[in-house]
């Protein structure tokens, strides 16, 4: 709580705009003793600004600057009023709606939807129209009017909370309603309340000042909605007073803005994906041209002293540490580390993939002997795809949910070569047969296919170009034991028939072991280990791939993979699901 | 599919009733008697035995509120919104009819051409992040969305009608036009639109834009647009078919939304323009106390949001392939 009221305080947005806000809630409150009598006739009607009368005198003669600011205080008074009634109808509805659920809620939700759909301003000028005038009318009108929003979106955020776990524990305990709404989701709905009015009092500004302006408020009082009302009954535009009502836009402007500025300070604060990054910029250790070197006889792909940087708000942080390994033409290399050991991140930069905050400081990637980390704009979308593809670990959400799958591999063939929809037709139904699915899937779309479906269409868009490599990241993560199971079969199969290299990435080491000819144990972004996977199983070296395969003590005791029906499968799978892949044949070579 | 656009249509049919309803309660709540102090207005000008023909029109008689309630809702299903106080002995209906078309046509372009340039830029703006679109476009334009719509009506009005001479002062088109489907009252009906227009799409563009900005970052950050990438793409496919396409979703819902938030101000913007439309009509309904016709245009207004509002569902549908599956 507190380190969240010091970031709004350090943030730049927040700062503008409580500032301006405090200034004009200062003027509001002592501004008024300074300046004339706003109603007063002081001088002769539609005068320009003077230095008598700094902005000039309305159509009637009464001062501007008076007007202004005396204006200021009923406006923010029931600005603020308004926008603290607003939400607490709201979050009163809302929370109530959210929390009981069921009936109440179908009734509380209807009224809100309903309420929400009819026009606020139309709805407000016929209740005010009918009502006695007065600043309660305002008060009342305005609320009646707005209400309906703040409802939907507490209910929205009670609804999440109704289903976290703290709450359902207090719920179990036996708790009362008010205890743990005042307890538990009140709290927790801090930022929300808070966003919320600021909001609020933002509508309640603009709403009461077109009300006043139409002449449904006290057309006596002086208030910024009533200055511009007489400003359009006295003809300011007619005689070109520009003055007399440009100072009370400004106000209401500023007013607004200042809220404005505050409301999206709270929402980045809580939301950090909005802010804009601006971190260090990172130098990069030599810009090379792109060159290519003869590759070595048997090398695909040769990583070289890769080291890549993260910016971040304390400085430039090491998450790649001068790593080395090759990869020959059809070799299977497993990846293995635990999060945040910089294994995918290896994996993006060698399809130029990394996020604008990351770097490649030092080293090269090297494929076919050319230096993928200096390709940019046309040519490194010529090499995407084409060359190295990738298998991502949420093929699910990572399609396309808009588009059909025939539409996707049509894109993707479409951006290496003219061809026809219906040539890419074709081809899409070929892979959906080769990955095992229905041809007849390319007019689906996404979300009517299972995760274990979609992440065989991600296999298949990924051998849609019959690349030399192709990455998967951990791309088993998400499915069932089965699932897996048949689709790594099926992976190892297309790779005998289509002779692709696998750069295999995982945290799962058993299963790497019997998928790979060769592993590499990544630790805190270094390489601390690369051999054959039977070298590892045998003679691990490095003390923390010892550690690793320790917490598999199966593995290590006995060489599981080489029957196909190992007794200790059966047991492994209760204990790591994944192991079973162990089982595959012609999985360990 | 079927079910849901049933399902929305059966809550839009009461979201109707409950406006019927609200404009039914609202005039017999308000304290002081207003149906009273209408019909005094009527005095003297009507013979005593046509007054009491014309509460019994209006649902003003001393039945029992149910009964007045039943009337009320037969008259409507008539089409019968009783008659104007102001352009007596013209019927609500006529007067509402010409101003209706009026606003639907000033707002409803409006509102089209700044949520499609809006959500543009918000694309252009947060497919360059920080850039100067996103860095000075976007703070410029939520400050002028800060101003209420019709004081940038004001200002337009004043700049460019009064000061500069270069568009018409008021009203939709020349006194000495004859409207008719002609080339020259179609040129003249679209200068006098110019401001009033322009005002509304400067006051909303900011918002519009800070939306689809905010939802396509979000959009941008997902495994979508990064295989999207490695596919090797063009980027202005990925910018346009793969993440500006999603990101349109949840602003589509928030335009449904904004409809008649907008419609509201652009009430007030006819009023500043003299803008023959339902705002205006509103505003001197209210001016006269002119109840039957403020009733009417109130019933008439909300209606048509609710009709934009289920265009909205509509156009969400056919956007979506999942809520096309799932409704």
């Amino acid at each position: 709580m507190h380190d969240s009221l010091r970031s709004l305080l350090r943030h730049r947005k927040a700062a503008v705009g409580g500032s301006l806000l405090l200034f004009f809630l200062l003027l509001a409150l002592v501004g008024p003793w300074f300046v004339m009598d706003p109603s007063e006739l002081v001088g002769r009607p539609h005068q320009p600004p003077s230095s008598a009368h700094w902005f000039g005198t309305t159509g009637q003669g009464q001062d501007v600057l008076a007007q202004t600011v005396v204006g200021a205080r009923e406006t923010l008074a029931v600005g603020f009023a308004v926008g603290a009634l607003v939400t607490l109808v709201g979050a009163l509805v809302g929370v109530t709606a959210g929390y009981l659920g069921r009936r109440v809620d179908d009734v509380l939700s209807l009224t809100t939807n309903v309420f929400l759909v009819i026009p606020g301003m139309p709805l407000a000028i016929v209740l005010g129209a009918y009502l006695p005038s007065g600043p309660l009318r305002m008060v009342a009108v305005l609320t009646v009017a707005g209400w309906a929003w703040n409802a939907r979106v507490f209910r929205a955020e009670s609804l999440a909370l109704r289903g976290r776990d703290f709450v359902s524990a207090a719920v179990v305990t036996g708790e009362s309603h008010a205890r743990i709404v005042s307890r538990e989701l009140l709290p927790n709905m801090a930022s929300l309340l808070g966003s919320s009015f600021i909001g609020n009092t933002l509508y309640a500004v603009g709403a009461q000042v077109g009300l006043e302006f139409l002449g449904l408020g006290d057309v006596s009082a002086v208030t910024w909605g009533t200055n511009l009302y007489w400003a359009g009954n006295d003809a300011a535009l007619l005689t070109r007073s520009w003055w007399i009502f440009v100072p009370t836009g400004l106000g209401i402007a500023l007013v607004g803005f200042a809220l404005t500025l505050v409301s999206s300070a709270i929402d980045e604060l809580t939301n950090p994906a909005l802010r804009v990054h601006k971190p260090a910029p990172l130098p990069r250790g030599t810009t090379l041209p792109v060159h290519v070197d003869r590759p070595a006889p048997g090398v695909l792909l040769s990583v070289q002293d890769l080291c890549i940087d993260y910016a971040t708000e304390k400085g430039a942080s090491r998450v790649v540490d001068t790593v080395s390994f090759d990869l020959a033409p059809g070799e299977v290399f497993g990846l293995a580390g635990e999060s945040g050991s910089g294994k995918s991140t290896i994996g993006s930069a060698l399809l130029g993939l990394l996020p604008s905050s990351a770097r490649v400081t030092q080293g090269r990637i090297l494929f076919n002997g050319m230096d993928v980390t200096a390709l940019e704009g046309a040519g490194l979308r010529a090499f995407r795809w084409r060359q190295v593809s990738m298998v991502f670990q949420s093929a699910m959400s990572a399609l396309n949910p808009v588009l059909t799958l025939g539409e996707q591999f049509h894109d993707t063939l479409a951006a290496h070569g003219r061809v026809s929809r219906t040539a890419s037709y074709a081809r899409a139904r070929e892979l959906l047969g080769m990955v095992g699915l229905s041809p007849d899937l390319v007019t689906a779309y996404p979300h009517q296919l299972s995760g274990g479906m979609r992440q065989r269409v991600g296999i298949a868009l990924a051998l849609a170009l019959e690349p030399r490599l192709v990455i998967m990241d951990e791309p088993t993560t998400a499915l069932d034991v089965v699932v897996q199971k048949e689709l790594l079969q099926r992976m190892l199969e297309l790779k005998q028939r289509l002779g692709f290299a696998i750069l295999f990435i995982t945290h799962d080491l058993p299963l790497l072991l019997a998928l790979s000819d060769r592993v590499g144990i990544l630790q805190g972004g270094k390489l601390v280990e690369v051999n054959t996977s039977e070298g590892l199983r045998t003679g691990a070296r490095h003390p923390y791939t010892q550690l690793l395969l320790s917490s598999f003590p199966h593995l290590v005791a006995g060489d599981v993979s080489v029957t196909p029906h190992p007794p200790a499968v059966s047991e492994l799978s209760v204990a790591r699901p994944s192991t079973r892949i162990a089982a595959i044949p012609g999985g360990h070579r | 599919m079927g079910r849901y656009i049933f399902r929305r249509l059966g809550f839009y049919l009461i979201a109707a009733w409950a406006s019927l309803t609200l404009n039914f309660v609202i005039p017999r709540l308000a304290p002081g008697d207003p149906a009273s102090a209408m019909f005094a207005r009527f005095k003297g000008k009507v013979q005593p035995e046509a007054m009491t023909a014309l509460k019994a029109a209006f649902g003003f008689t001393d039945a029992p509120l149910y009964s007045q309630y039943f009337t009320y809702l037969k008259h409507l299903l008539q089409g019968d919104l009783g008659m104007s106080y102001a352009y007596f002995p013209a019927r609500v209906t006529e007067v509402i009819g010409t101003g209706l078309m009026w606003t639907v046509a000033l707002a409803g372009v409006a509102v089209i051409i700044s949520f499609a340039l809006g959500s543009f830029l918000g694309v252009l703006a947060a497919w360059n992040r920080g850039g100067w679109l996103d860095s000075g476009l976007s703070p410029a334009l939520a400050f002028l969305g800060a101003f209420p719509y019709f004081w940038l009506a004001m200002l337009a009005l004043y700049l460019f009608g009064f000061v500069l001479g270069w568009f018409p002062l008021r009203h939709a088109y020349g006194h000495d036009m004859e409207p008719g489907l002609t080339f020259a009252f179609a040129a003249d009906v679209a200068r006098h639109a110019v401001l009033p227009a322009a005002s509304i799409v400067v006051a909303t563009l900011g918002g519009w834009m800070l939306g689809m900005r905010n939802t396509m970052v979000t959009t941008l950050g997902t495994d979508s647009i990064r295989l999207a990438h490695a596919r090797g793409l063009p980027p202005r496919q990925v910018m346009l078919r793969y993440a500006a396409r999603n990101a349109l979703l949840p602003n589509v819902t928030s335009f449904g939304m904004a409809v008649g938030f907008v419609l509201s101000g652009s009430l007030l913007t006819e009023i500043v323009f003299s803008y023959p439309g339902t705002g205006y009509l509103l505003i001197l309904a209210v001016r006269n106390q002119d109840y039957p016709l403020m009733q009417g245009l109130f019933l008439v207004i909300t209606l048509a949001v609710l009709a934009a509002n289920f265009a909205v569902d509509l156009i969400c549908l056919w956007l979506d392939p999942r809520t096309r599956a799932h409704a």
